[in-house]
């Protein structure tokens, strides 16, 4: 997994049409009250000023203030069962719970979208089903560092086609 | 008596608002403060929409689509444009009042070297070219309105965006002041009147109205035929004041500098509706 990378807010469409409707005014980064969404620094001009998400510094809460807020529509004001940012997925020998090393539901307790997108397998075991939203608050609350969520965008060439959604 | 401010002094706290505002606005938001956001590409107060045409433009090209908020945020723009010719440039840029500035200091300082116009007497036709290169590039090769990344007063904005939201200290502050420090130097506002696509939105809706606002001329009254022209000296994009009462004129901003410094001689320019050469009544000649 690269250190660049990031998520896009929720509610973005796929990442061509998103870069070809985002105009770049980070308003979605100055309304997100977590402050999870920071602008691409740098001076690439095809990604600077864009909006992402670093799920290991600041994570998404699924407040859909930023599609909101959006004023071309390049975030998609949808229900939050509907985002898909990216994939959680669960490195089983890592996670305390599914090594029987410690009882922990860290992930669990705080998925914005409890028991859609994450599911508790015999009642102690996280699983993340396949309505994951993708916004990485599990991969920040871990504690074990076991998860990891892998970006639509990454993904959306070839068999995912709408994942950007 | 107090002495009546002039149109210049307003023209300069107008700018300085523009100046402090966004140096404020990332500071206000960061204390979720929610009546302002955004930065020169778009910006929304409350809920009026402002945006940047050109980054509207690109958008509705790419996608065939445009959306009521960044729709009504162009128009809004290119109203005031279209009323009042390119006072954004003079009024409100941050870049074009450090760019400003930076001449005006230059002047100032370094001996004046004056000469003519300009290496082309029309600026225009250089951003327009680089315009529709831009547009080209994006519809061919990008993804991604790459002609928003020329915006200076975007870059300017986003520099506190970066800087008080996510304490970044980005350094396009640097390349704004190399662009201003070639400014000093050549003693031309280069970056205004031959790069700057995005003043061709503008200058090109503005020419659609010939009953805008511009600097009318009234040569009666003009009484510095042949000698120093206080008016050429004033303007700091090295234009020609006495012309662009004619209405084909793309590039004056209606910064008023001219019209300040002709109210000591013979108060030959004033603002005008409407082209065309007007006597002292103001009737047409």
């Amino acid at each position: 997994m690269s250190v660049n990378r990031f998520l896009r807010p929720p509610g973005a469409r796929t990442e061509k049409e998103f870069l070809s409707r985002c105009l770049q005014c980070g308003q979605c980064a100055q309304v997100c009250i977590f402050d999870c969404i920071v602008m691409h620094t740098g001076f690439n001009p095809f990604v600077a000023g864009t909006p992402e998400i670093n799920p290991k510094v600041a994570a998404c809460h699924l407040c859909m203030r930023c599609s909101a807020i959006c004023p071309s529509d390049a975030l998609h004001d949808i229900p939050i069962e509907q985002v898909r940012m990216g994939f959680a997925e669960i490195d089983r020998k890592k996670c305390y719970q599914w090594a029987e090393f410690l009882l922990c539901r860290s992930c669990y307790e705080r998925c914005p979208i409890k028991w859609v997108a994450m599911k508790l397998e015999r009642g102690e075991y996280p699983v993340i089903t396949d309505k994951c939203a993708g916004c990485g608050l599990c991969e920040h609350v871990c504690p074990a560092k076991a998860i990891t969520v892998t970006p639509t965008r990454y993904v959306e060439k070839g068999r995912k086609k709408d994942g950007g959604k | 008596m107090m002495k009546k401010p002039s149109i210049k002094t307003y023209r300069r706290l107008c700018q300085l608002l523009i100046i402090v505002l966004f140096i404020v606005i990332p500071v206000l938001n960061k204390n979720r403060y929610s009546l302002l956001y955004g930065n020169m590409l778009s910006f929304h107060f409350w809920v009026i929409p402002l945006a940047d045409p050109l980054a509207v433009l690109q958008l509705t090209l790419k996608n065939f689509s445009i959306t009521f908020d960044s729709f009504v945020g162009a128009f809004l723009s290119l109203l005031v444009a279209f009323g009042l010719g390119t006072v954004f440039c003079s009024w409100m840029c941050p870049f074009g009042f450090l760019s400003e500035l930076a001449v005006n200091f230059s002047k100032k300082f370094l001996p004046r070297n004056y000469k003519g116009p300009g290496i082309v007497a029309s600026g225009f036709k250089f951003k327009l070219v680089i315009f529709l290169v831009g547009i080209g590039f994006f519809l061919i090769f990008s993804t991604t309105p790459v002609l928003n990344q020329l915006s200076l007063p975007a870059w300017y904005t986003r520099f506190f965006q970066y800087f008080f939201g996510q304490g970044y200290f980005s350094l396009s502050i640097l390349v704004i002041a190399a662009v201003l420090l070639i400014e000093f130097i050549a003693q031309k506002r280069i970056w205004c009147r031959y790069i700057c696509p995005q003043s061709v939105l503008l200058s090109l809706t503005k020419r659609l109205n010939n009953k805008r606002l511009i600097v009318g001329f009234n040569p009666e009254k003009c009484r510095c035929k042949g000698a120093r022209e206080h008016c050429t000296e004033s303007c700091s994009l090295s234009l020609k004041p006495k012309n662009v009462w004619n209405l084909k004129d793309m590039e004056c901003t209606n910064c008023g500098d001219c019209i300040v410094a002709c109210k000591q001689v013979g108060k030959a320019l004033t603002f005008q509706v409407g082209g065309g050469k007007r006597d002292s009544r103001g009737e047409p000649l």
